[in-house]
């Protein structure tokens, strides 16, 4: 057995495996599919200040490499995710993750408050990269002041871990990272989903009723990888990496590229047991290849020579 | 918030035979690793093949038959996923996570006759429902075949999928085709008003339906006009099948059952709806 251990600031994870949000409900919806034991963490789906009844349908297609989606982050609103939500969460047999998004700078931190007095919650995710609400202006992740702003907020308001969920959809995603950590933030994660689209050029129709989409899945990976690189070597806080992993093999990219945890999102549709069985497969492959523990290889990328043919 | 059903699993099973149907149509039967017990018609599972050949993403199939141990589902082949799944080969590895979604519901002998509007390939969750009915399930007991009429409806005699099998259940069963290829020339609704001015049916039926949008919708309209009792087995769009990506939205009736929230989700809350509950 290799430890599979890892740790995310304060926090102590039992392997580096966690849901991505919005990819597997809000609680314990996937218990039967991927048991809670089996993951690090399950982060939720976004919750807002208030209700978000979200976007008109069609709001998914798939593509010929990943998927495409136009949600707009439709959830109930804090009210009932604490009402309803947290107490059935609250014996869950891993670390739980509230992910919390807002059109501005102070719902961020007014939700924090919330969720701070709920022990039900071991850290909180900051949805910096919503691309489905505001037409995809994505202000929060494209600007590091104001990354900076909202991570600050949300520090001052909570003790609890906060990650900040960062948008691919820039130039240098280093920079943002470093606005975040700069406010406070215990870690980022790399990343939300591209922005995309898909046309059905005989109707002359968008796929996506909202036209503009997020990308995910498979065909995203290189891309998440990069940016999660590109964060890890911007910021001394540790960095969950986010897009297209599917397998344990795709989990040790991201940890060799500098990733202290991972995240499955689109996996999970293709098969919603899938995630419950990455941390046996991983285990599988450090004691293949003889590593005593994951945490050797977090950051290990080696840029000297070519890697064997 | 909606889970999916608890008895749903995600396992490997394997095709045991594909066989053609229709025009354009498969029956592909599916052996899982363990038998499944008896499950209520219009229940559904997620497909997609383990060897690459399909789209990630699974593709929803109304269960059609259980029978000497195996899921039979009958597939119109319209794209990528139904093509894959429609290209197997006896021995073939299925990944099926199911079974999901709720079901009809009890076809009770309580009130008006039961009237099922299948369109197309509509007809898949009707072969058990009516075999379930007349045997009795659940809290049903068994129900007299004069109890259920069968009107299936498609655009051509060629997308009348497996009507023999349909015809040999014993109960009265009405044929429409748009292009009078079969039957009568219109559609399901056509015939079932043609029925009522003809006396072949009671003005009090309750409706099950399943089909095309344009007909679902056309059902609905006909149920809240005459004031019947209706069902709609919807075939939305979905990605996950299990309740966790939110794309399968179905407008609710804001005084209706379900609550205020504007949108059902039609996998873990349907994918059979009465109209109370919701409108197209
Ligand atoms: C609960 C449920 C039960 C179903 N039962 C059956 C069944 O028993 N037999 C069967 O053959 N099919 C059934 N369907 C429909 C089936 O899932 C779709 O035909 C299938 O997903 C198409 O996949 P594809 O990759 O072949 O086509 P795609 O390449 O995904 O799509 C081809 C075309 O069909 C359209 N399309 C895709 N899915 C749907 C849909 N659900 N409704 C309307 N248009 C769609 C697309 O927009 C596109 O224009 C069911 C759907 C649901 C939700
Ligand atoms: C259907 C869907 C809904 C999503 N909803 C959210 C969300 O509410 N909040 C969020 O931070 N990310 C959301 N995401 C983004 C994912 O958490 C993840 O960052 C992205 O999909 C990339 O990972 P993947 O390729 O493994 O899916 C969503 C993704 C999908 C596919
Ligand atoms: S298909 Fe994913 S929530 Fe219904």
């Amino acid at each position: 057995m290799a430890d599979l251990s890892v740790e995310l600031a304060s926090l102590a994870l039992r392997n580096p495996i966690l849901s991505a949000s919005g990819t597997f409900g809000h609680g314990l919806e996937m218990e039967h599919f991927s048991p809670p034991h089996t993951m690090g963490g399950l982060v939720s789906k976004t919750v807002t200040l208030r209700p978000r009844p979200g976007n008109t349908a069609p709001r998914i297609h798939e593509t010929e490499a990943g998927f495409l989606n136009s949600i707009g982050l439709e959830n109930r609103g804090i009210g009932a995710y604490l009402r309803d939500v947290l107490p059935r969460v609250a014996d869950a047999d891993t670390r739980i993750f509230t992910n919390i998004g807002g059109e501005e700078a102070g719902e961020f931190a007014e939700l924090a408050s919330m969720l701070d007095e709920r022990d039900e919650v071991d850290a909180l995710e900051v949805n910096l990269s919503c691309p489905n609400v505001g037409g995809g202006r994505l202000p929060f992740s494209t600007d590091p002041a104001l990354a900076e702003r909202v991570m600050r907020g949300v520090r001052e308001a909570t003790d609890k871990p906060v990650f900040a969920k960062l948008s691919p959809n820039v130039t240098r995603i280093g920079e943002i990272a470093r606005g975040a950590e700069a406010g406070g933030a215990d870690g980022v994660t790399a990343v939300n989903t591209l922005l995309g689209m898909a046309v059905d050029w005989r109707h002359r129709k968008p796929r996506i009723a909202s036209v503009q989409a997020g990308y995910s899945g498979t065909g995203i990976k290189p891309v998440a990888l990069r940016c999660a690189w590109e964060c890890a070597r911007a910021v001394d806080v540790p960095v969950i990496g986010c897009g297209g992993v599917g397998s344990a093999e795709d989990v040790l990219e991201f940890v060799v590229a500098g990733c202290s945890a991972v995240q499955v999102g689109t996996a999970a549709f293709s098969d919603p047991a899938l995630p419950g069985t990455l941390a046996e497969h991983l285990d599988d492959l450090l004691e293949a290849e003889g590593v005593a523990s994951v945490r050797e290889l977090v950051g290990s990328l080696d840029r000297e020579g070519r890697a064997p043919a | 918030m909606p889970a999916p059903p608890p008895d749903a699993r995600s396992f490997t099973a394997t095709v045991s035979a594909v066989v053609a149907c229709g025009t354009d149509g498969v029956l592909l039967s599916v052996r899982p690793p363990q038998p499944l017990p008896p499950l209520r018609a219009a229940r559904f599972f997620m497909l997609r093949r383990e060897d690459g050949a399909s789209p990630a993403i699974p593709r929803p199939f109304s269960l059609y038959r259980q029978a000497d141990d195996e899921l039979v589902f009958l597939v119109k082949v319209t794209g990528r996923g139904t093509r894959a799944l429609a290209a197997c080969e006896a021995g073939s590895k299925l990944r099926v996570i199911g079974p999901l979604g709720n079901g009809w519901p009890d076809l009770d002998g309580d009130g008006g006759p039961w009237v099922m509007l299948a369109g197309g390939i509509g007809s898949a969750p009707f072969f058990m429902a009516i075999e379930q009915a007349l045997s009795g399930l659940g809290a049903a007991p068994a129900l007299a075949a004069e109890n259920l009429c069968l009107l299936y409806g498609a655009s051509t005699a060629g997308f009348l999928y497996d009507l023999e099998r349909f015809e040999e259940l014993g109960v009265r069963v009405l044929v429409a085709t748009d292009d009078g290829s079969r039957g009568f020339r219109g559609n399901v609704c056509e015939l079932l008003e043609r029925e009522w001015e003809a006396g072949g049916l009671p003005r009090d039926v309750r409706l099950l339906a399943c089909g095309p949008d344009p007909m679902l919708h056309a059902v609905e309209r006909l149920a809240r006009a005459r004031e019947l009792s209706c069902w709609l087995s919807l075939e939305e769009l979905m990605g996950c099948g299990v309740g966790i990506c939110n794309g399968c939205p179905v407008p609710t009736r804001p005084e209706g059952p379900l609550g205020a929230w504007p949108n059902a989700k039609c996998c873990v809350e349907g994918p059979v709806f009465s109209t109370e509950e919701i409108s197209l």
